[in-house]
């Protein structure tokens, strides 16, 4: 096992990962910004060192900086997170040429899962489902124009290239398809420096649903079952909830097997994710693979019991995964809120600023994964997640309960403070969202009714 | 915000810092409650802090962080949590290190982490040595990362009054790695 692990990250999930060296006994360094000197993680690991000024790219995302603190503190691995560096196979290779672990997979197999369209390919191979479309690039307008007759409107374009819903365009009718293939082109080309495009059939409303997985060294993969993600704000996730309740056991376990053989096909080691889209008649396809742990890994570690991070920590050192497939059921449901700063009533606009009031709820099955405390700064240059707010219950209907209880303990204040808290309480009390019916059109719908009803 | 005895002529570092490391510590343990001042003294240096006192002008400007300090030469200065300054200032000056002198004296800062070495290479004789002048813009030291040798230049002229890192010394950003004292006006 390691004996120090520099944490390559910030905020909330720093604190997760530095609480789960503690337990595992293994000494934790963090890394700050000069904006992070009053951080939670900064105090509570057992080393912090200063990796340059605020802005990103001269501290968080400064290799030389952070392999340097690494260097320095003697750290034998380094934890990336979620962003900055951690799907960065430059970055996980320069590790390896300084003798450190990078926790993730090997550079290659990351590189190979970063890129979608070699993604695609690889899981089609393994077994996985796709949606009709190409795998390979389409080079023309007529190309493109023979491949969208042939699975039927409407599709979508996607950059190669891109992600987080950037770079991508739908096409309902034939004669708008040259026109979107040249603009989602020249798009890709000005945005992410590569104008490959492919196409596949579009889903007007899907449900997102994803695949939790862990591989070790070994040869051995285990699936921690499913999430449901489909409360999204242009692309953005909001709340996350397990199991989804429209698998039955048979597809939770078919999905889950196929997942972990296509993770194993392409050598992956450590914590991943397969998205997947879900349509009405219950089909899944493969979407892509994030080769990180995720934000919202806690809803998977409510029902499994199993925390993911220690297990990220324990195959990355070259130990075998600490659960067997067998010993896994999905058990109860857990949700997650996202509270974040910014103002649900303007947009969701970013609504940073110093937290004078910070009370988190407490009580039965409630956790909140957050590094606030009064008087922190939530400083606009970083993210504006504020907290996890993770509930378990026995049942769906009743953790929507218990997570409306712990939204109405939970209070922030500060000047310029706004959270999306009373987003979440208003979709707790929605006859649609309780009743399970969300797909990812969800949250558009959710707000033009609210606002017809205003 | 923090005062001294008068220092020794050479202020002990390690004496600095680890009162800087008491006072850190006591003033995160102190958060919420209503204690509005205290001081941590070790040997010769004592530093008082006092908390909840209206707005101070963002820590570092240095000339108005001189002024707000008792005449003499206070050994170390600077911001730590809680010390009732402006949030906002201290957001917006992008930087607060408890390593900034108060005195008058220039330090100059690691550009990024790495390793501090004293000169080009092994053997060779160090870009500088205390009590040596520099102008601005000569090359003082290197920090080393990742086989990239970083030249760090004086941003003044003056005289190195302290070299504050041993030679092959890991230093993180913003570390302060001497001080400079400004050439006579």
């Amino acid at each position: 096992m390691f004996e120090k692990v520099l944490i390559a990250n910030r905020g909330e999930i720093a604190l997760r990962v530095a609480r789960a060296c503690r337990e595992l006994g293994i000494a934790s360094v963090a890394v700050y910004s000069t904006a992070d000197a009053e951080s939670a993680v900064a105090s509570f690991a057992d080393e912090a060192v200063r990796v340059g000024p605020p802005h990103p790219g001269k501290s968080y995302l400064h290799i030389p900086n952070v392999i340097g603190a690494a260097l320095k503190t003697g750290a034998d691995a380094i934890h990336p997170g979620y962003g900055f560096l951690s799907e960065d196979p430059f970055f996980a290779e320069i590790c390896a040429n300084n003798g450190i672990t990078f926790i993730g997979p090997q550079p290659d197999v990351m590189e190979k899962v970063g890129d979608k369209a070699v993604a695609r390919d690889l899981m089609k191979k393994a077994g996985l489902p796709l949606l009709a479309g190409t795998i390979e690039p389409v080079q023309t307008a007529d190309e493109a124009h023979d491949i969208a007759a042939s699975i039927g409107y409407p599709v979508i374009i996607k950059a190669v290239a891109g992600g987080g819903g950037r770079g991508m365009n739908v096409v309902r009718r034939e004669e708008d398809l040259a026109r979107l293939y040249q603009t989602t082109r020249s798009t890709a080309q000005a945005v992410f420096k590569d104008s490959a495009v492919y196409i596949e059939r579009y889903l007007e409303a899907p449900r997102h649903t994803e695949v939790q997985l862990v591989c070790d060294g070994h040869g051995t993969g285990v699936y921690f079952f499913e999430r449901d993600c489909s409360v999204q704000r242009r692309h953005q996730k909001l709340i996350e909830e397990a199991p989804s309740i429209h698998l039955s056991d048979e597809q939770r376990r078919d999905i889950g097997e196929r997942a972990v053989k296509g993770a194993l096909s392409v050598g992956y080691t450590g914590a991943g994710t397969m998205e997947f889209l879900l349509d009405d008649d219950g089909n899944l396809s493969f979407m892509e693979m994030n080769a990180r742990i995720q934000v919202e890994h806690p809803v998977s570690e409510m029902i499994t019991s199993v925390d993911l991070i220690q297990e990220q920590i324990r195959v990355a050192a070259g130990e075998p995964l600490s659960v067997a497939q067998d010993q896994l059921a999905p058990h109860g449901h857990a949700i997650e809120c996202r509270v974040n700063a910014e103002d649900p009533d303007r947009d969701f606009a970013p609504a940073a600023g110093r937290l004078d009031t910070y009370v988190p709820p407490g009580g039965p099955w409630t956790r909140v994964d957050s590094h606030c405390y009064p008087g922190w700064m939530i400083a606009p240059f970083y993210d504006s997640l504020i907290a996890k707010l993770i509930v378990w219950a026995p049942t769906r209907p009743e953790a929507i309960e218990r997570m409306d209880r712990a939204l109405s303990e939970f209070r922030i204040e500060g000047r310029g403070v706004k959270t999306t808290i009373s987003f979440h309480r208003r979709v707790m009390a929605d006859d649609r969202f309780r009743s399970g019916d969300v797909s990812t059109d969800f949250v558009e719908q959710f707000l033009a009714a609210e606002a017809a009803v205003a | 915000m923090s005062q001294s005895d008068k220092p020794k002529e050479t202020p002990d570092r390690e004496m600095i810092e680890s009162v800087w490391a008491e006072a850190r510590d006591l003033v995160r343990r102190l958060e919420g409650s209503s204690v509005l001042r205290f001081a941590v003294a070790a040997g010769e240096y004592k530093i008082e802090i006092e908390r909840g006192a209206p707005a101070a002008p963002p820590p570092f400007a240095p000339s108005d962080a001189a002024a707000s300090l008792p005449s003499g030469q206070p050994v170390a200065a600077g911001a730590g949590p809680g010390l009732g300054v402006d949030p906002g200032a201290r957001m917006a000056s992008g930087m607060f290190t408890l390593e900034q002198p108060a005195d008058d004296r220039i330090p100059v800062l690691a550009p990024l982490v790495g390793n501090f070495y004293a000169a080009r290479q092994p053997g060779a004789a160090p870009f500088v040595e205390v009590g040596q002048s520099v102008e601005a813009g000569q090359t003082v030291c290197i920090v080393e990362a990742m086989k990239m040798m970083n030249e760090v230049v004086a941003g003044e002229t003056g005289k190195v009054a302290e070299i504050a890192v041993t030679n092959g010394e890991w230093v993180e950003f913003e570390q302060v790695l001497m001080y400079l004292e400004p050439a006579e006006a």
